[in-house]
């Protein structure tokens, strides 16, 4: 079939010419953070656990051309692609899981389907504060979705790279790329010790489009409800595949608009109540004159 | 990619999967073995498919489309399936992922530190929100539809 694809590299060995240190670090990575294992805090009702991927993340980030500087930045952007690559195998596993328990699958069907709009509540959350901290369009690409790779470039393409809102969402990609997968397990584990949630619930609320951050909320869910593992890596994993296909249209069609209506509501009040919003909309009125004078 | 490469860096994974269920979970490799091949078949099986069929949705969606279907209870390999792939510990595909996503992001860390705090504080406003919104959802339609 002829599809023209623009290849990353000449042929497979050129890609192994170029990638090989990559293999061989993820694999020494794979050898330390397994022989160390879980690691498991107890924090008040919950448990803070530390799973092997958090030190693979962490002596990850410790080779880049920031700190030990093994791999450049062309190694860099492989790797990335290699992430793509490496995660098939998991979520392949979890689509088996989901079939092996597909009969809870169908009878959570409806909420299955509902909650993905709960996805959506980072805007009423987020939204507020961002502004009470003195950002302001960008507190739009920060707040209207998890601000994953789909909705990093979703952001680009509408409003321009440059832009104050995709600013805002590179910044929440970058950060949550680096706390993220800790953060949410954790997370995930502090709201099931809270004993109001089913753990059903909890399963699909896991799954919000981020492959990674799903995988450490199950892995901490299974570890603090164990009778319930192989359900909620089902519903998990059922919600996943739904917000994976579903997210992009909720950001366009629902996500942004929100934001923005938000925004006019609440950007003249509550975006000028700190210091630091006055600030920042005294400096854009300022940019502004200047445009106009120029 | 081409299929050569898919086929070696997939092939790549199963092994980094082989090892990390055997360091850290004492699964030899012949025991991984059956069940890591037929996670590697499923998502050689996703990539073609997602380069066939020309509509814009991700390969992990066919993956897990894939997966479901060969899981599911008509399908005459599921029980193989589900048995060589349980054999398959949760986190153990997940360490090179995570290595490989701890090299992507390496060249952010300036830019990390430069976001401050106010952006850690959004970022983590943005998942706790993302996940309780679901979660509230979730909890009460599980409990109006008498799933629970």
């Amino acid at each position: 079939m002829g599809k023209k694809i623009n290849y990353a590299y000449a042929s497979l060995r050129e890609r192994l010419r170029c990638e090989w240190l990559i293999y061989l670090l993820a694999f020494v990575f794979i050898l330390i953070a397994d022989a160390i294992g879980q690691i498991k805090i107890p924090v008040w009702k919950g448990t803070f656990i530390i799973f092997p991927i958090f030190y693979a993340l962490f002596l990850g980030l410790l080779t880049g051309p920031s700190i030990l500087k093994i791999l450049d930045d062309k190694k860099v952007k492989a790797a990335s692609g290699l992430v793509g690559v490496a995660i098939l195998p998991f979520i392949a596993k979890l689509g088996i899981n989901a079939s092996a328990n597909i009969k809870i699958v169908v009878s959570a069907g409806p909420a299955l389907l509902l909650q993905e709009f709960g996805n959506l509540g980072t805007i009423f959350l987020a939204m507020p504060i961002a502004l009470l901290l003195g950002l302001k369009r960008e507190s739009i690409g920060a707040a209207h979705s998890i601000n994953r790779e789909t909705n990093l470039a979703l952001m680009q393409d509408m409003f321009g790279a440059s832009s104050p809102e995709a600013q805002g969402s590179l910044s929440v990609y970058i950060v949550g790329g680096m706390i993220g997968t800790i953060y949410f397990g954790f997370m995930a584990s502090m709201a099931a010790a809270m004993n109001v949630f089913h753990p059903y619930a909890l399963g699909m609320a896991s799954g919000v489009g981020a492959g990674i951050l799903m995988s450490s909320a199950v892995a901490s869910l299974s570890e603090v409800l164990p009778a319930y593992a192989e359900e909620i890596a089902a519903l998990a994993s059922a919600s996943e595949t739904i917000s994976g296909i579903d997210g992009i249209y909720i950001a366009i069609f629902i996500g942004i608009p929100l934001c923005n209506w938000l925004y006019r509501k609440l950007e003249p009040t509550l975006g000028r109540v700190t210091k630091a919003g006055r600030r920042a909309a005294e400096e854009l009125e300022r940019q502004a004159a200047q445009e106009r004078s120029r | 990619m081409r299929k050569q490469e898919w086929i070696f860096t997939l092939a790549l994974a199963g092994l980094g999967m082989m090892v990390a269920n055997f360091i850290g979970f004492d699964v030899a490799f012949s025991q991984s073995l059956p069940g890591v091949l037929v996670l590697l078949v499923i998502s050689a099986a996703a990539a073609f498919l997602s380069w066939l069929i020309p509509l814009k949705l991700p390969t992990v969606a066919y993956c897990s489309i894939l997966g479901l279907l060969c899981a599911c209870p008509i399908s005459p390999i599921s029980e193989f399936v589900i048995q060589s792939v349980g054999q398959i510990n949760f986190t153990a595909p997940l360490t090179m992922v995570g290595a490989f996503a701890g090299m992507s992001i390496s060249n952010q860390i300036k830019q990390f530190v430069k976001q401050g705090w106010k952006m850690i504080v959004i970022s983590v406003l943005v998942m706790t929100g993302t996940f309780f919104g679901s979660l509230v959802i979730a909890q009460v339609m599980l409990q109006l539809t008498g799933t629970i």
